[in-house]
């Protein structure tokens, strides 16, 4: 079976560092930040954890509909969808994940586009 | 400059917050530049404490009286970001007047990888349950397959060694008419009743000790005494074909499709094994399936065949006729009878 990229990338240990590093990130963008506001911190790195495993084919799965539902309730516009895009891939970059597996990883973040874009 | 010159810039600077405090009053006397980018500017003189939500004064006083040293957390936001920040006070003397110095940690990092690592564990833990999950589904279609024993052996090892049982009882089945059934009832039809009744042939044979091998359309083949050998094997496959047929008289009583089946049993020699790679099944072949196998077709529609060797086992329940004799695949001839259930024995059943 093929190694997944989670586990090509040396599993939760560097994972997680992805995730945290992403978190001040988005946190600190002013287009996307917003929309973590009046989220609670634990809330926000448990989605964040599930966002990077699933799309790096970690412990965690989203159906369509799930995330669907997830980002129902938020207004997200095709800027704030290229930005978080813009800030993965410079995460990922700045974490020694090469080029190609960046674009598999965005292009499963590129899939999920319109289920979550006004 | 100065030693303590040098000491007040470093304070400052530390990335650590430093304030300290009245200890009577517990209004600020300084804080650092660290202490003032968490918590904002706050006015030397003021009361500081009434900027933490929930604080308890009353505690750090009785600690501060006591041994002298009180340690609490507080959370807050700073722009969108949760900071969770690690409160020290510790009682000391300022040029002979007693204050407390307040030292504060940033802990917010050490918070949100405990809450990433709860995310995280979570996920684990459900994984690992929904694998666990699938291994049980995994092993219980396994275990229709094969034996436990076979099942135990071939997870411990990874194959299954053949092993021959000798002797075992084999009761071959099949369908008179199965081909024009098939082609003048619907598939679903003719599967639903098929699975009916093997469903029902598997609760007798767990009942009489006769565990079913294979099911390849309308062939059923089930043997007792594998793979723990027992003394009463063909009594256990005799009692199971009888019960078999009078499931299918009951049945046909009530159903519109009438299923007549033919049976045949044979003791002898049966090699079990785990056949193929890829595609494995537990199969059982040999001597005695064959002689069951070839039984069968000697048998008359609701009747059971067996071989001499079936019938020398059986007990005084069960009548055994001559009805002919077969020629085996080796060329020998053997002599066929017809076994039934003893009618005094069926009457006090």
């Amino acid at each position: 079976m093929e190694k997944s990229l989670f586990d090509k990338y040396g599993g939760f240990s560097v994972v997680s560092k992805i995730v945290l590093d992403l978190y001040d990130r988005l946190l600190d963008d002013d287009d996307v930040g917003p929309f973590f506001d009046e989220i609670d911190m634990a809330r926000i790195v448990d989605h964040q954890t599930k966002f990077v495993s699933s799309l790096m084919g970690g412990p965690a799965s989203y159906t369509d509909e799930q995330i669907r539902k997830m980002h129902a309730h938020l207004t997200i516009h095709q800027l704030h969808f290229d930005k978080l895009q813009g800030l993965l891939r410079a995460t990922l970059a700045d974490h020694g994940v090469v080029p190609e597996d960046q674009d598999a990883i965005l292009a499963a973040f590129e899939a999920r586009r319109t289920l979550v874009t006004e | 400059m100065t030693i303590a010159a040098i000491n007040e810039q470093l304070l400052r600077a530390i990335g650590v917050g430093v304030a300290l405090l009245d200890l009577q009053s517990l209004r600020l006397r300084f804080c650092n530049d660290t202490f003032r980018g968490w918590f904002g500017e706050i006015e030397v003189g003021s009361n500081l404490l009434e900027q933490f939500q929930d604080f308890d004064t009353e505690a750090l006083r009785a600690a501060l009286a006591g041994e002298g040293r009180y340690t609490t957390e507080t959370t807050f936001r700073l722009r969108r970001r949760t900071m969770t920040v690690a409160m020290d006070f510790n009682r000391a003397l300022d040029e002979d007047e007693p204050i407390a110095v307040l030292v504060c940690q940033n802990i917010s990092r050490i918070k949100e990888l405990e809450s990433m690592i709860d995310s995280y564990s979570m996920m684990v833990e459900r994984n690992t349950r929904e694998i666990k999950r699938e291994k049980e589904q995994v092993e219980k279609l396994l275990l229709n397959m094969m034996p436990r024993s076979v099942y135990e052996e071939y997870k411990t090892f990874g194959i299954v060694t053949p092993r021959l049982y000798d002797p075992v009882s084999v009761v071959c089945i099949d369908f008179i008419g199965f081909s024009e059934m098939v082609s003048t009832h619907e598939p679903a039809v003719i599967v639903s009743e098929l699975n009916d009744i093997y469903t029902a042939f598997d609760r007798i044979g767990e009942q009489f000790g006769c565990a079913r091998i294979r099911a390849v359309g309308d062939l059923y083949i089930g043997v007792a005494g594998l793979p723990d050998p027992t003394d009463d094997h063909a009594q256990a496959a005799a009692n199971a074909a009888i019960r078999f047929m009078r499931y299918l008289n009951q049945r046909n009583g009530s159903h519109p499709i009438q299923w007549r089946c033919r049976v045949g049993i044979a003791s002898g020699a049966v090699v079990g094994s785990v056949v193929g790679v890829q595609k494995y099944i537990y199969d059982v072949f040999g001597p005695a399936v064959i002689a069951a196998s070839q039984l069968r077709y000697k048998a008359e529609p609701m009747t059971i065949s067996g071989n001499r060797a079936v019938v020398e086992r059986l007990g005084d329940e069960f009548t055994a006729t001559e009805a002919g004799s077969i020629t085996l695949s080796d060329g020998s001839e053997e002599t066929v009878f017809r076994i039934a259930a003893e009618m005094r024995a069926q009457q006090e059943r």
